[in-house]
């Protein structure tokens, strides 16, 4: 286990020697080695990302996006990885707009959500990973998403009572016709899922 | 001994390229390391080399499979033997649980999934390096 | 008649029918023709992006070069959608590596990607391309009185897409204003809803509908007009889990900039879709004209 990782103001302390050669910030780079926006070594830690975001601001997230960079940086890569801040980031682009130094936080966030999923390692008990998984399954499936398959797998899965509201939300759409109930096809599937092989090469057999 | 063969890493896990580079190392092979597909472009640029080992899921995506097509499309490299290495049946375990990976969908010459036995790999790259050797040998005379 | 590509996205099919319906209702009545895109994926909402974003531009990419063959561009009624489309095709125009790549996955559907086809959302087809002119002339029933706090939302404006102003833009008021309503300031207006949180963490978008409701109802807004499906479930169907959450009371119509225009334009409500809502749209719409009657014998 590494420190604990540093307080919202304090400074940050220098970045912990990698065992493999590669630190945690250059794995970042990496990751991002396609953005458009400048590399978060540029970031200058002014906060407007912190408190431009809606999600942060309203105490939501565990570490702000400012402070995820400060810990990349600083390679605390296990509290990165673990931490909720990426799942609860709502794609809004707030920071990314008014970031000083031009860095495309919102991408880095998505990187991050990307980086984890690849190595299951998110932190446990969060929808967020759980929800993409099925969204992506049900798109390479059918071509189109259909919400009911959501709803269940998302109740299905988390039983808490908050789904069940969802549950009931669905229900009361149902009702006033607006959940379709039976799930939407693409026309041309066959071509559809070959194209989609050609991109990730996904086993045989269907 | 001839000279050493040189063989390109592009993997984008620094963890997994200790591991295979300090194996491939040991048996007298030359590594060079690119951690992303744009430093791997500009590696293969700048110098010759005998076998590429190339990684699938990196930076956007399945960007090891866009590499391995781009190379076919080189006339100057697509004669060097590509072997993939790829976690990509556990990273993506959603999708596809269970199956083999395919590599009918982008012509490699191998694929090996990982984690990887030191012996395959060894056992690999060299029957990739000979195969390589001889189709050049052909292709001379 | 200016025909556009038209893609509908998932969340038109049914869960907000009632801005699909809307939408064609009006730009006929405006002399623009929505031709639905045949045989349309999922643009991949942002899921896409968390697994692979090479996969993600191969979806929108499918959908351009499926305009790009009827020769037409392509407009979008989700900010999502259009979000994910418009930066699509601007990736793939900025990386050759990367469209040929994905050109290779289209051709076993038998298609290409070009560029060709620009990408617009439906608020900017209404606003830039029909005219604020054009639109004020056809209004026959001006929303006299009625105050209308226009959301922006994130994807529209976020990330930048051009040169246009994203800290304060202005179009959807002077659209609102252009209808005969009253178009109210509100600091929140292009604050996020929650977004796809409402699903993955249902406390903080609950929140982030709460800062947004109240901001609307404090600048004195009747309704709220979106242009997004995502934002006006986000809005209108969560209200009440709001209420129960934080003790609140909100009972704010969340409308689609369409319906209004429809209203506007003297269509009758049933063909714009209302009528499904969970919030009731037609009271205040009453209230507002009781309030300032349209003089008549015009
Ligand atoms: S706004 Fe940009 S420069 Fe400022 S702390 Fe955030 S990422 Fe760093
Ligand atoms: S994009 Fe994500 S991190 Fe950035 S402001 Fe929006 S919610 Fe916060």
């Amino acid at each position: 286990m590494n420190a604990a990782p540093p307080l919202e103001k304090d400074v940050v302390p220098d970045p912990t020697p990698p065992e493999n050669g590669l630190s945690f910030v250059e794995e970042i780079h990496n990751l991002l080695h396609a953005s458009v926006g400048n590399p978060i070594s540029s970031c200058i830690q002014c906060g407007t990302c912190a408190a431009t975001c809606p999600v942060a601001s309203g105490g939501f997230m565990e570490h702000t996006p400012r402070r995820i960079i400060a810990l990349i940086r600083a390679g605390f890569k296990e509290q990165v990885l673990k931490a909720n801040t990426f799942w609860y980031c709502a794609s809004c682009y707030q920071c990314t707009v008014r970031c000083p130094r031009g860095i495309d936080i919102a991408e880095l966030m998505y990187g991050l959500k990307r980086y984890t999923v690849w190595k299951t390692q998110y932190q446990k008990g969060l929808i967020g990973p759980v929800f993409s998984e099925t969204f992506v399954k049900m798109i390479l499936r059918t071509g189109r998403s259909y919400e009911p398959i959501l709803a269940t797998t998302y109740i299905f899965t988390f039983g808490l009572p908050e789904m069940i509201q969802e549950a009931q939300n669905g229900t009361a759409l149902m009702l006033k016709g607006r959940l379709p109930l039976l799930p939407p096809r693409i026309k041309r599937l066959e071509n559809f899922k070959r194209m989609i092989r050609r991109i990730i090469p996904l086993g045989d057999s269907e | 001994m001839s000279q050493p063969k040189r063989l390109l890493i592009i993997d984008d896990d620094p963890d997994f390229v200790a591991g295979i580079k300090s194996i491939l190392v040991k048996a007298k092979y030359e590594v060079d390391v690119a951690y992303n597909p744009k430093d791997g472009f500009q590696a293969l640029k700048d110098k010759a080399y005998d076998l590429l080992l190339l990684d699938v899921m990196m930076g956007r995506g399945a960007e090891g499979i866009m590499v391995a097509r781009k190379l076919g499309k080189d006339p100057n490299l697509r004669n060097m033997p590509v072997l993939i290495i790829t976690g990509i049946r556990e990273q993506m375990a959603f999708l596809f649980p269970g199956q083999a990976v395919h590599p009918h969908f982008v012509s490699v010459d191998e694929l090996v999934e990982k984690p990887v036995e030191p012996k395959l790999l060894l056992d690999r790259v060299q029957a990739l390096l000979i195969k390589s050797a001889e189709a050049r040998k052909t292709n001379s005379k | 008649m200016k025909t556009y590509a038209y893609f509908p996205g998932c969340s038109l099919e049914k869960m907000a029918q009632s801005y699909h319906l809307s939408a064609l209702e009006t730009t006929r009545v405006l002399g623009v023709e929505l031709k639905e895109l045949e045989d349309w994926n999922c643009c991949g909402a942002t899921a896409y992006f968390h697994v692979d974003e090479l996969l993600a531009y191969t979806l929108s990419a499918r959908n351009l070069a499926m305009a790009e063959k009827e020769k037409l561009n392509l407009v979008a009624p989700c900010s999502g959608c259009y979000k994910n489309m418009y930066f699509t095709r601007e990736h793939l125009l900025r990386d050759p590596d990367l469209a040929e790549h994905i050109n290779d996955a289209l051709a076993e559907d038998n298609l290409r990607f070009s560029g060709s086809a620009n990408v617009q959302h439906l608020l900017e087809v209404f606003v830039h391309e029909v005219g604020l002119k054009e639109i004020r002339a056809k209004v026959t029933n001006p929303l006299k009185g009625l105050r209308v706090a226009p959301y922006y939302g994130c994807q529209i404006l976020r990330p930048r897409k051009d040169h246009e102003d994203i800290e304060q833009p202005r179009y959807f008021e002077e659209l609102v204003g252009a209808l005969g309503a009253e178009p109210v300031d509100y600091p929140l207006r292009l604050r996020c809803c929650g977004g796809a949180l409402i699903l993955t963490n249902r406390v903080a978008a609950l929140s982030m509908v709460r800062n947004l409701l109240e901001s609307a109802v404090k600048a004195g807004a009747a309704v709220v007009a979106t242009a997004c499906p995502l934002c006006q479930v986000n809005l209108e169907c969560y209200q009440k889990q709001v209420n129960k959450e934080f003790g609140t009371e909100f009972y704010l119509p969340i409308m689609y900039f369409t319906q209004l225009i429809g209203l506007a334009l003297g269509i009758p409500p049933k063909r714009l879709g209302i009528g499904s809502e969970f919030v009731a749209v037609m009271p205040a719409i009453a209230e507002a004209r009781d309030a300032d009657p349209v003089p008549t014998g015009k």
